[in-house]
């Protein structure tokens, strides 16, 4: 049953995956300059150490928002979360899982009596805004660096374009990592307060019960990217495709800069430590950061190649999104209490909510998920080598099979 | 990464080398033809030879870039255009088979006082495709200087439509001696020979758009 209400959440991640994640290597892919198999693999695995490792300070940011201290609730919040975004796609209307889910602690906030955290709202909206501008004044200095270098540096165009291309992996790499650090929030944030899960001992490392939450978000993003972002790739890369190989290493490179600054409490803590005021932990939206360091880049090359739309877009997101999902997550959790009777969640006394005051009686110990994720990494890691194994022998037969025909073609010319 | 590497460097080499055997074809040409006029045959077969190996290497290589540009996505935003450039360079290592060919075959009667005029032809033809080798080095290595580059090719192509209507004007007014035929003779080697510049030209126009797009 617990596995049941967990489904949401997985559903929201496999659209992460299937969307934000390919932001990514879109351009990459779409260009044709990396295969998607590559960067299917790249982006999952990286996206799943970013979740894992350096996931939690986002979601402390949205447990900071609304403790969601129901099961029940954390499916419903993320159910309407789902449903918003599915909706509003369907309808093209411009959509962010960032915004859909907090949109939807609100609506759970005001369905159960608690005080939305001010302070932390406003934090949050104060990202949203910060992270787009952030992204365009990176890519514009990184791609004002990028050109100085090509052209101080005399460098074969071959030469160069195959370090992008390695780059565009190793940036890829590291926007995977980021994104999985900023965005697991999103997917598994409101699971947080009513989960608690066994520590899981893998030998060489334990995982807490945030962690054991995070990698099963993350391996249902991990579907999203292998199963449907193929798509989505397509589409941006032939959306993309005008920008240089240059300008899409930069684009990438500025996206993952800044949610890794959003994600990164040790960066924040570095600010603290020379007197500058911490980084707001929060998740913001890869796909708005993105049309942020292209509008960046579109602006250094001269305003005429801006398509103003797309600022008009990300501003109805800001305000559509949270507002949809916090009506839909409201009347959603209003028919699951009063007609499924099922328990949403309660005030939390005293102060806004965080979860350390969550009483113990309404949170769910489940031993048993911990040996079902230790039995899942378990089989990932033989199917994870076996498939390895079998790319690498495909690759193989292929070139062998060009050389051949090469050989031939060559060997019948000469015989002519 | 390494095999990636390995590959890299083995296109560069086949590109550069492809670029040389184009800018040898052409001073074998320059040669032939001035054997040619001094009617030293030994020699004109020994350069007609040496143009034909290296125009089948020209191919060889041609498809093998391309062949690895495809295999291993490499320049995939202008791997088209890299490739029409090669076989646009590829079809003047052609047209100095072909116009040597036309000479062994045809045998044309040049008058000997054209003879210095048609090596001023030849060379000033030639000299716009030799022009238009740095100008295509350099799109790989300093696309900024492409363009600048292929000014010597517009020039040296006007050069040779001058030159060329001028040794028609006298083949056709001034040499009464000569009949219609030898005439016409005369005037299509002079074609042969003008068409190098013509496709240098084709080429640099080519060259200069692409230069601009990867400036941008």
């Amino acid at each position: 049953m617990i596995l049941f209400f967990l489904t949401s959440g997985l559903f929201l991640g496999w659209s992460l995956g299937a969307n934000d994640a390919s932001h990514i290597f879109g351009s990459a892919v779409g260009s044709k300059m990396i295969s998607f198999r590559k960067a299917a693999i790249v982006a999952s695995v990286f996206f799943i150490l970013g979740a894992v490792i350096q996931g939690s300070g986002t979601s402390n940011t949205l447990a900071k928002l609304g403790a969601v201290n129901a099961i029940g609730g954390s499916f419903t919040v993320a159910f309407a979360a789902a449903v918003t975004i599915y909706m509003m796609t369907k309808f093209a209307l411009p959509i962010s899982t960032t915004q859909a889910i907090v949109g939807a602690i609100i609506g759970w906030n005001i369905f159960t009596g608690n005080n939305t955290d001010s302070f932390t709202l406003s934090k949050i909206v104060a990202a949203w805004i910060a992270g787009p501008v952030i992204g365009a004044v990176f890519a514009i200095i990184l791609f004002i660096l990028l050109k100085k270098i090509k052209k101080s540096v005399s460098i074969h165009l071959i030469r160069f374009e195959s370090y992008i291309k390695t780059g565009l992996i190793v940036v890829g790499a590291f926007g995977a990592y980021s994104l999985g650090a900023n965005n697991i929030a999103n997917v598994m944030g409101v699971f947080i307060p009513a989960f608690h899960l066994q520590d899981l001992n893998l030998g060489f490392f334990t995982l807490n019960s945030n962690q054991q939450l995070f990698l099963l978000g993350s391996l249902a993003v991990a579907t999203g990217i292998i199963t449907y972002s193929w798509k989505v790739m397509e589409t941006i890369g032939s959306n993309i495709v005008e920008l240089s190989s240059e300008a899409a290493l930069i684009v990438v490179l500025a996206q993952s800069l800044v949610l890794f600054i959003f994600s990164s409490t040790g960066l924040s803590e570095f600010f603290v430590s020379t007197g500058l005021p911490p980084i707001p932990m929060v998740p913001v939206s890869s796909s708005q950061v993105i049309v942020g360091c292209i509008l960046g880049i579109g602006l250094y090359k001269g305003a005429r190649n801006i398509n103003f739309k797309v600022l008009r877009d990300i501003g109805l997101a800001w305000v559509a999104s949270p507002v949809a999902s916090g009506f839909l997550a409201f009347f959603l959790l209003f028919f699951m209490k009063n007609i499924f009777n099922i328990n949403v969640g309660s005030k939390v006394a005293g102060s806004i909510g965080t979860s350390q005051q969550i009483p113990d009686s309404i949170m769910y110990d489940q031993t048993g998920v911990s040996g079902i994720i230790k039995y899942l990494l378990l089989g990932l890691l033989v199917f994870g080598t076996i498939g390895i194994l079998f790319y690498i022998l495909l690759e193989n037969k292929k070139r062998k099979e060009m050389q051949r025909s090469e050989d031939k073609f060559w060997k019948n010319m000469k015989q002519k | 990464m390494a095999v990636f590497t390995r590959t890299t460097k083995n296109l560069i080499l086949k590109i550069d080398e492809f670029f040389d055997n184009i800018d040898i074809g052409l001073l074998v040409f320059k040669e032939a033809i001035k054997d040619f006029l001094d009617k030293d045959m030994d020699a004109f077969q020994r350069h007609l030879q040496k143009i034909e190996s290296l125009e089948n290497n020209a191919d060889r290589l041609q498809r093998e870039i391309e062949n690895e540009m495809i295999t291993h996505s490499i320049l995939p935003q202008h791997r088209a255009e890299v490739s029409t450039l090669i076989d646009e360079l590829d079809e003047i290592i052609d047209a100095l088979k072909s116009s040597l060919n036309e000479f062994n075959i045809e045998l044309p009667e040049i008058p000997p006082s054209l003879n210095k005029i048609f090596i001023s032809l030849s060379e000033t033809s030639v000299n716009a495709a030799e022009e238009l080798i740095p100008a295509a080095r350099a799109y790989f290595k300093a696309p900024y200087t492409v363009r600048e580059k292929l000014l010597k090719v517009y020039y040296f192509e006007s050069e040779t439509d001058k030159i060329s209507l001028n040794i028609k004007k006298i083949i056709f007014q001034e040499m009464d001696e000569l009949d219609l035929a030898h005439k016409a003779h005369l005037r299509y080697i002079i074609h042969h020979v003008e068409v190098i510049s013509d496709l240098a030209q084709k080429a640099a126009d080519l060259l200069s758009g692409m230069a601009i797009k990867i400036v941008m």
